[in-house]
């Protein structure tokens, strides 16, 4: 008993520090952003743009996300506290957005601004999404495919996962604009590996010995693309490469021509102009119904380019 | 809430039992005036229901997992198996446009199936409990994509059905305190389990399963058979995880599940049921998953850092364990 | 096959159908032939004891007629009708009950509940918790047993767990009662209680199956003995008229010369271990006592008087509240058994298969067990050639029979599992070796074996220890006897002295007059 109350003394001690810690300024608004996900680097690239905001508009951040973007449930719990805590105004990437209507619709009630970011919200109450446009980003990946490869074989997608929006955008993009410009160019495969480097290695390695003719693959994002680099240097293939998002092990590969290039998305502006259209929001400003975030294509000869080194993330 | 210990017992052991209960009771009760200390917005009615919301689905798979951990078993497939049970709800509802009622049979009974199935696996193959659950968990992972066809199974033409976890029974008698029928079934599943577990020759041959397997053979019973029917009787609650977390979504999530074993396993192991199988309790396991969800929605409320709330989880969870053995060595 | 199948039916009645009747019994495991044309006859109302040596087929018999296994060949009549017994469930249905020699009782449950555990009163679907406790109360009332039903069994002694297995197989209303070693566990009150029982059933005209190593029992209980030999059958003979040194000798197929017990002088060695002033609780208060190199010490006294709790608190098994311990004249810390270990104190528990040997390791990998590091190469690899010729050693050394050393310890009889736990200590360089029960569940001939063993250790200089609750194993291996009553040390005989005096000293506080009298007590 001692030992757990010392425990907890230790902990709300610890929680005071976390909280107090950014609350200098003037207007001090609490804004909770709840994401899609913590640990993958892109997420922590939009917590590192939300806290920039936070400092430069002196307001108080919280960032919390599931363990895994499966975890619908968990991240209704989360929701569910940061609505307790009663904060200013809410951030939120919805994992299933009919999940989230609600506990959006409790915050609405309660006079709590929304402002969705990444894939967004399907719903009116947000006032606003702070967004990549994902089926155009992977269209670009399908140009840049078909140009790396010479407009005509075999070509196949690793991808994340099956149900999440960014998901379906980015291999329907991607599919979507072989199918319409490029008719010599087949896909011939689309394998989900859940993000995991591990797996979608292991998929890329099955996809080539399937496909000993296949010209490329495209990974839908950080993880499965990593995967499929060190699918085809397991394998020792010469296959065209194209990833998604950034992160020091992705551009250690591109500057090494194991991946040909990739798309980024602009992570850190995705969390900045969430808490600044949050800020606003509370402001009275009015907003915009989409903040486009923007995308890029980068490769090893445009990486260092100021306007792309920005937006890329370890 | 009944007593699910060994019935009638007046040892010593019982009495240790009864106090480590009290144990993670105080625990659970010294977090919650903590919090309440800490923030204001803590002990909000909103707030409390919004605890025992988050504590719902992981309290009913806990109970599932109690049971088959008291047979000296374990259960990694109760995750994997409430999304089945979800998705199997989906088709029958969604996709074949059946009632209601039909809906909540067909989970339960996909539960109880697959428990069946795991039960002959570990009792007639002899296929050890954390190999055949850890396949089980996978096969069953990949038939809900695949029956799901990979999408989210959503609700909308059934309108009662998110009734059953987010509506309140309660609250329509007594709207001050809106209670969720999510949390009322969790109660009842308790309830019943706990009931089971003292009253049954379930529940007895339960715990003698766990305690000593070999001395149930040899005393004549069917040990077979009763470890497939505490494998089927978890899988059967599984089904009604998985009525709730479809009904909370509104929508059978395929890809979920899988992660939620551990997170049951915890609340078992924190409200004092041995892994090593022979003794537990359902009520220890209610405020074994309490207190996950109080400590994870009270960290969450102080702002507290995600990274430090996992930190955090895992020192009570050893803690918890800790004060179990110590008990032990005082007996 | 032996000849001495006549003697079958001496002292009855041949006409009478016989309760049950075995013949020409074979069962074969992976490896061993356990049974080879064994055969065993039981009359109603009959003591019929089975003997034999440990794996001469007794318990693989009984369980086979009990439904744990089945038979590969012959014929099982009951009643003289031929059955099939495939279950014990089918066999308790029959009639025949059996006490197993380890105990299988499901200690998370109370004495009730393990019962009655497959036949639970019910009312309806549901259990009838009173009935149950009832129905236990009127067993126990029945046997004169004071225990309450509702008591959990985990929290009662070995012998209080023996006796709810013993109304366990009552509960059955058997015919037919096995029981296997059933007074390995019991003081001699008990043992007088269970007789009690026994005869009471007898009368009743309940068959009962009695194995046991304990001649004195036999000989007291038993009607007729059937010897059993190497998975045959040797011969059935009455209990009474037989001499022990027969059934001795039929049991090992020689004559086994009887050691008379020689003390040597030691008075002039060094003292191996002294322990002053040691105490814990009620169980052990202020215990001091020394021995010296080459002697064997026994430590007597009744169950519970302390003696199993003193070795534990030497060897730090169990942590002590006061009292020091010296080791060759240097007073060592001892705080856990590895420390016990490194002052040369080795500990072999009374339970082998709980705490003594690693029963699913090789007989090699036990023997090294305690000392790996000395196997240990560069980067952590095991020398195993190393290990193989120390095991060899050991087991030409200690005469272990053992097909190699490899075989699995589980495999090995309950003598030869014991000196691989002794070789595991030689090696160890342990010089003071304690010995708690060390023939506990070894069959005669085997036993004859440890005591020479332990004779042979001390002449080398080695000072023993030896615990046991069989007096004459007491005379017949202590130099010097220390005798303990209820935690305390209440004196030290000369080895070589009677059993009335040691018995004496066990018993020199009234036990059952509690905490009021206690300054009366003087040792």
């Amino acid at each position: 008993m001692l030992t757990r109350r010392t425990l907890l003394g230790a902990i709300s001690a610890l929680a005071l520090l976390t909280a107090g810690g950014a609350a200098s300024a003037q207007e001090n608004y609490d804004i909770a952003l709840i994401s899609k996900g913590f640990q993958h680097q892109f997420w922590q690239a939009v917590k590192a743009g939300a806290d920039k905001a936070a400092a430069e508009l002196g307001v108080t951040v919280t960032f919390e996300g599931p363990e895994s973007e499966t975890q619908v449930d968990r991240q209704m719990d989360m929701l569910a506290a940061a609505l307790s805590r009663n904060p200013d105004a809410i951030g939120f990437a919805a994992l299933d957005s009919q999940a989230a209507t609600p506990l959006l619709q409790q915050a609405k009630d309660a006079g709590i601004p929304v402002i969705a970011f990444d894939s967004g919200v399907d719903s009116d109450i947000p006032l606003t999404t702070a967004t990549t446009d994902n089926v155009a980003a992977a269209a670009l990946a399908a140009d840049k495919m078909a140009e790396l490869i010479g407009g005509e074989g075999k070509v196949a997608v690793v991808a994340h996962d099956q149900t999440s929006r960014t998901g379906i955008d980015r291999v329907d993009g991607f599919v979507n604009r072989i199918k319409e410009n490029y008719p010599n160019i087949e896909v011939v495969s689309v394998q989900y590996g859940g993000g995991d480097q591990l797996q979608s290695t292991e998929i890329t390695k099955s996809i080539l010995l399937a496909n000993p003719d296949l010209k490329g693959i495209f990974g839908a994002n950080e993880g499965s693309a990593i995967g499929v680099a060190n699918g085809k240097t397991e394998l020792g293939s010469n296959i065209v490469v194209i990833g998604f998002d950034s992160g020091a092990a992705q551009k250690g590969m591109i500057t090494s021509g194991v991946m040909n290039g990739a798309i980024t998305q602009n992570p850190v502006g995705i969390g900045y102009e969430t808490v600044a259209a949050a800020v606003k929001a509370l402001k009275g400003e009015k907003l915009e119904p989409v903040i486009d975030t923007g995308f890029y294509y980068y490769d090893a000869a445009t990486m260092a380019d100021p306007e792309i080194a920005a937006v890329l993330y370890d | 809430m009944t007593e699910t210990a060994i019935p009638a017992a007046k040892s010593g052991p019982r009495i240790s039992g009864a106090f480590h209960r009290l144990l993670a009771f105080s625990g659970l009760i010294a977090l919650v005036v903590v919090f309440s200390l800490a923030s204001p917005n803590f002990m909000q009615t909103q707030n409390v229901l919004a605890i025992l919301q988050a504590t719902s689905v992981n309290g009913v798979l806990a109970i599932a997992a109690t049971l088959v951990i008291i047979t000296g078993g374990i259960d990694l497939s109760v995750g994997t198996l409430m999304t089945f049970c979800a998705v199997i709800t989906g088709v029958v509802l969604t996709n074949l446009g059946l009632p209601l009622p039909l809906g909540i049979l067909a989970s339960i009974l996909a539960g109880t199936f697959c428990g069946l199935v795991s039960g002959t696996i570990i009792a007639k193959l002899k296929v050890p409990p954390f190999i055949a659950t850890l396949g089980m968990m996978l096969i069953l992972k990949g038939l809900s994509l695949v029956i799901s066809g990979t999408k989210p199974i959503y609700f909308n033409d059934t309108p009662g059905f998110n009734q059953i976890a987010l509506g309140s029974a309660v609250g329509s008698v007594f709207p001050a305190v809106p209670v969720p029928n999510g949390v009322l079934v969790l109660f009842l599943v308790a309830g019943l389990a706990a009931f089971v577990l003292s009253k049954t020759a379930l529940g007895r041959y339960t715990f003698a399963l766990g305690s000593n397997e070999e001395a149930v053979r040899l005393s004549g019973v069917n040990v077979d058979r009763w470890k497939i029917a505490v494998y089927a009787v978890a899988g059967s609650i599984c089904g009604v995880a998985g009525l709730l977390i479809a009904s909370r979504l509104n929508s059978a999530q395929p890809a979920l599940g899988q992660g939620y074993e551990l997170d049951a396993i915890a609340a078992v192991v924190i409200g004092g049921t041995s892994l090593s199988g022979g003794r537990g309790t359902v009520v220890g396991t209610l405020i074994g998953a309490l207190i996950i969800s109080v400590l994870a929605n009270g960290l969450r409320i102080l702002s507290v850092a995600q990274e430090w709330q996992t930190v955090v989880t895992g020192c009570i969870i050893i803690l918890a364990v800790y004060a179990d053995i110590l008990r032990r060595r005082t007996l | 096959m032996p000849s001495q199948a006549t003697a079958l039916s001496s002292g009855f009645d041949a006409s009478v159908t016989p309760l049950v009747e075995m013949h020409d019994i074979d069962k074969a495991f992976p490896g061993v032939r356990a049974l080879s044309h064994a055969r065993f006859e039981l009359r109603a109302g009959e003591v019929h004891a089975l003997m034999g040596e440990n794996g001469a087929g007794k318990s693989t018999l009984m369980k086979i007629l009990s439904g744990v296994y089945t038979r590969d060949a012959g014929d099982v009549r009951l009643n003289g009708q031929s059955v099939e017994i495939t279950s014990p469930r089918q066999a308790q249905d029959m009639g025949i009950g059996i006490i197993h020699q380890e105990l299988a009782l499901m200690r998370d449950l109370t004495a009730a509940q393990n019962i009655f555990i497959g036949r639970e009163p019910r009312k309806a679907f549901l259990l009838d918790e009173a009935a149950l406790n009832r129905n236990t109360q009127a067993i126990f009332d029945s046997m004169n047993l004071k225990l309450e039903p509702t008591v959990r069994v985990e929290t009662l002694t070995i012998a209080k767990q023996q006796m709810v297995e013993i109304a366990k197989a009552l509960s059955y209303q058997s015919r037919v009662l096995i029981m296997d070693e059933p007074t390995a566990a019991l003081n001699d009150a008990e043992i007088a209680e269970l007789f009690t029982i026994i005869n009471r059933l007898k009368a009743e005209g309940v068959g009962i199956v009695y194995i046991s190593h304990k001649m004195d029992e036999i000989k007291r209980i038993s009607d007729r003995v059937t010897i059993m030999r190497d998975g045959e059958y040797v011969g059935t003979v009455p209990a009474m008229d037989t001499p022990m040194e027969t059934i001795i000798s039929m049991m090992v197929g020689r004559t086994l010369s009887n050691d008379a017990l020689v003390i040597p002088n030691t008075s002039a060695n060094p003292v191996a271990l002294e322990v002053r002033g040691l105490n814990r609780g009620r169980e052990i208060r202020d215990v001091s006592f020394s021995v010296r190199k080459g002697e064997i010490l026994g430590l007597a006294g009744l169950m519970g008087a302390g003696r199993t709790e003193v070795a534990r608190a030497i060897f730090g098994a169990d942590p002590r509240e006061s009292g020091e311990i010296w080791v060759n004249g240097n007073r060592v810390g001892i705080s856990a058994p590895q420390d016990a270990v490194r002052a040369g104190i080795g500990y072999l528990s009374e339970d082998r298969k709980q705490f003594g040997l690693a029963t699913g390791l090789d007989v090699r990998n036990n023997i090294a067990l305690a000392s790996l590091e000395r196997f240990t190469g560069p980067g952590g690899v095991l020398n195993d050639r190393g290990m193989q010729d120390v095991a060899q050693k050991y087991i030409t050394q200690l005469a272990i029979k053992t097909p190699s050393d490899t075989q699995e310890a589980r495999l090995l009889s309950g003598g030869n599992q014991q000196k691989v736990v002794i070789a595991k200590w030689l090696l160890r360089d342990c010089d003071i070796l304690i010995f708690d029960e060390p023939t506990r569940g070894i069959d005669v001939g085997a036993k004859a074996e440890i005591y020479k063993l332990l004779n042979a250790l001390a002449e080398q200089g080695r000072a023993i220890i030896v615990i046991s609750s069989e007096l004459p194993e007491i005379l017949r291996l202590s130099h010097r006897i220390a005798v303990m009553c209820e935690g305390r040390l209440t004196g030290v005989l000369p080895g070589g002295s009677s059993q009335e005096e040691i018995m004496r000293l066990a018993t020199l506080r009234p036990s059952a007059v509690a905490e009021t009298h206690s300054e009366r007590r003087s040792a």
